[in-house]
């Protein structure tokens, strides 16, 4: 006799199941397969060898492990899985969620501490799991006298705009999910709504923590923005282009941090200051103001934020690999794939079986998403570096920080591309191609 | 389908425009106002202008929008307005909206704007940039130093000198 449930009967659990299954399969059949059949009106079907695709000829395909290849092929192809999985939204959260894990070890290491230690036994590496299964299983409560439609609203904003500017991040040599002639103006538009979004929401909170921390985040985002800009200006003059995947070709032979180190660095900073990491994190500053326009964010609506905030650490780490580590650039170091497979078949003794479509990525792909994301990695350490060493800085050195010497040193990195295009050594019709 | 999504940014853009007017909360206001301001980048998109498109969300939904926020919330409103409520005001300047409109609506009708290629092929910042550079280089150097003088004036004016500051060690 279990105490947990003392009133069960095997019959009665039986007989809820089959009242569950009945019901499901009336639903599906009265309202599920005419939607189905309304959807497929209008989803225009790939051809793959010269047939069209349906339905029935998918599930049949899919049956046989080697006619399978060319339908995720096709799908790999598709919009819907450019942003949903690989340049877009799901290979980003898988870096971003890593870095969370990486970021609490590393800098546990940095200070001789342990970090997450017993959740999945080796180091701690399931503690990222057991977080989010918190968050998603607590309570969201909202302030009495909040303004509820913005302050629900803002922390989806806020991982849409992450969205956003993840989209425009070239991963590989065409992969990427907005290919724009005006990317980088695209990127500076897509940043100008994060201060938005965080102002509102802490001010809808209506309380006083988040209400200081956003007017904080506010007056550090939008004065920031402006050396942001224009320390990229230098690119810009020197490969006359603002589209994101000709910045990156054009950094074949060499990066662009050779010749605009100082545009670099006030780059770097801006992004400390926008990702309002530390030495920057005013806006959050946990000692005086509980968590800033954080405050009172609570089960997954925090959780969003916190995803949207790392999402942002990755497309910044993502811009900073692109526009001056040379983004996908770099020796080919992946194995090719074997010839003898796509000629001959795999062999398992007697057997032989002949995989149509095989070579499911190219080499150049496979080489340039491995280098881009080792280099996006790194630039991710070294943004997670100073949080292990610096304290947080005064609110006014900030500003001075921002308004003085970061926008006279931006100009500075723009004279310097200015005296390299006029000088015939870089640019157009430079001494260096 | 352009004509659809053209519909669709009017109606947004209008609508939100005429909420910002008439929405009570100035927050929800501004932020109508700052619909308006991207429904007009989507204008700008579907011309074919998408420079010009980003540059309007940026400086206009991106500093603009932030700057009237930023000023509602800090300043009470009875500071800044005085409430005068007189329906008559509202459809006289409904009535001086249409009026302009449609004095606009007929001279630009009027000037030959009807009869311009709809599918033009769509003109290359890049060819606007070095028109800049080039034979409107005055134009450019004139806006330049209207600007510098815009933001020496605006520090000028922001100075204080009568304040110390205290904490400041450098």
């Amino acid at each position: 006799m279990s105490s947990i449930a003392p009133e069960f009967r095997l019959s009665r659990f039986v007989a809820s199941l089959t009242d569950l299954i009945f019901w499901v399969i009336v639903i599906f059949t009265l309202i599920g397969l005419p939607i189905v059949f309304i959807l497929l009106f209008y989803i225009k079907l790939p051809v793959i060898d010269d047939k069209l695709l349906t339905p029935y000829l998918a599930l049949t395909w899919l049956a046989d492990p080697s006619r399978t290849l060319p339908i995720i092929k096709s799908l790999m192809h598709t919009d819907f899985f450019r942003i949903t999985t690989f340049p877009g939204f799901g290979f980003a959260a898988l870096l971003a969620a890593g870095t969370i894990y990486i970021e609490r070890k590393f800098l546990a290491k940095m200070q001789l501490r342990v970090g997450p230690l017993y959740c999945g036994k080796i180091e701690g590496i399931l503690q990222l799991m057991g977080d989010g299964l918190k968050l998603i299983s607590k309570e969201i409560i909202i302030p009495a006298k909040a303004d509820k439609p913005i302050f629900w609203v803002a922390p989806l904003l806020f991982v849409g705009t992450a969205a956003a500017f993840i989209s425009l991040i070239p991963v590989a040599p065409g992969w990427v999910v907005a290919d724009l002639d005006v990317g980088l103006l695209a990127v500076f538009a897509v940043i100008g709504f994060f201060p938005i979004i965080t102002i509102l929401s802490s001010w809808s909170a209506n309380s006083k923590f988040p209400f200081i921390g956003g007017i904080r985040a506010l007056h550090q985002m939008v004065s920031f923005e402006i050396p942001l800009i224009l320390s990229l200006l230098g690119i810009v003059i020197l490969t006359g282009t603002l589209n994101l995947t000709e910045i990156v070709e054009s950094q074949q032979h060499y990066w662009w941090i050779i010749f605009m180190p100082i545009g670099a660095i006030v780059f770097f900073t801006t992004i400390l200051a926008e990702l309002e990491r530390i030495p920057f994190d005013l806006p959050e500053a946990e000692s005086e103001i509980v968590a800033g326009w954080l405050t009172e964010f609570s089960g997954m609506m925090y959780g969003l934020v916190q995803l949207g905030s790392y999402l942002k650490l990755y497309a910044f780490a993502a811009l900073f690999t692109i526009l001056f580590l040379g983004g996908w650039n770099g020796p080919m170091i992946w194995p090719p794939f074997p010839q003898e497979i796509i000629t001959e078949g795999i062999k398992m003794g007697p057997i032989t079986m002949h995989v149509p479509g095989l070579p499911l990525l190219d080499q150049e792909m496979l080489n340039g998403t491995l280098w881009f994301t080792i280099k996006t990695i790194g630039v991710i350490l070294v943004i997670l570096l100073p949080r292990g060493v610096f304290p947080r800085i005064r609110i006014d050195l900030l500003l001075h920080t921002g308004w003085y010497k970061l926008i006279g040193l931006s100009f500075v990195n723009i004279f310097i591309a200015l005296a390299l295009v006029y000088a015939g050594v870089l640019g157009p019709g430079g001494l260096i191609q | 389908m352009a004509d659809a999504v053209f519909l669709a940014i009017s109606v947004l853009t209008i609508g939100s425009a005429i909420a910002a007017l008439e929405i009570r909360s100035m927050i929800y206001g501004s932020i109508a106002l700052m619909v308006t301001l991207a429904g007009v980048a989507g204008f700008f998109l579907l011309l074919d202008a998408p420079f010009v498109a980003m540059f309007q969300i940026s400086v206009y939904v991106g500093s603009i929008a932030v700057l009237i926020l930023f000023t509602v919330m800090l300043v009470r409103r009875e500071l800044i307005f005085n409430k005068i409520e007189d329906p008559r005001r509202r459809y006289a300047g409904i009535g001086l909206m249409i009026v302009i409109m449609l004095g606009i609506g007929t001279i630009i009708i009027g000037s030959g704007i009807k009869s311009m290629e709809v599918d033009a092929p769509a003109v290359d910042f890049r060819e606007i940039g070095k028109d800049f550079l080039t034979y409107y280089s005055p134009a450019l150097v004139v806006m330049g130093l209207i600007l510098a003088s815009a933001v020496i004036g605006a520090l000028t004016l922001a100075r204080r000198e009568d304040v110390t500051d205290e904490q400041r060690t450098d």
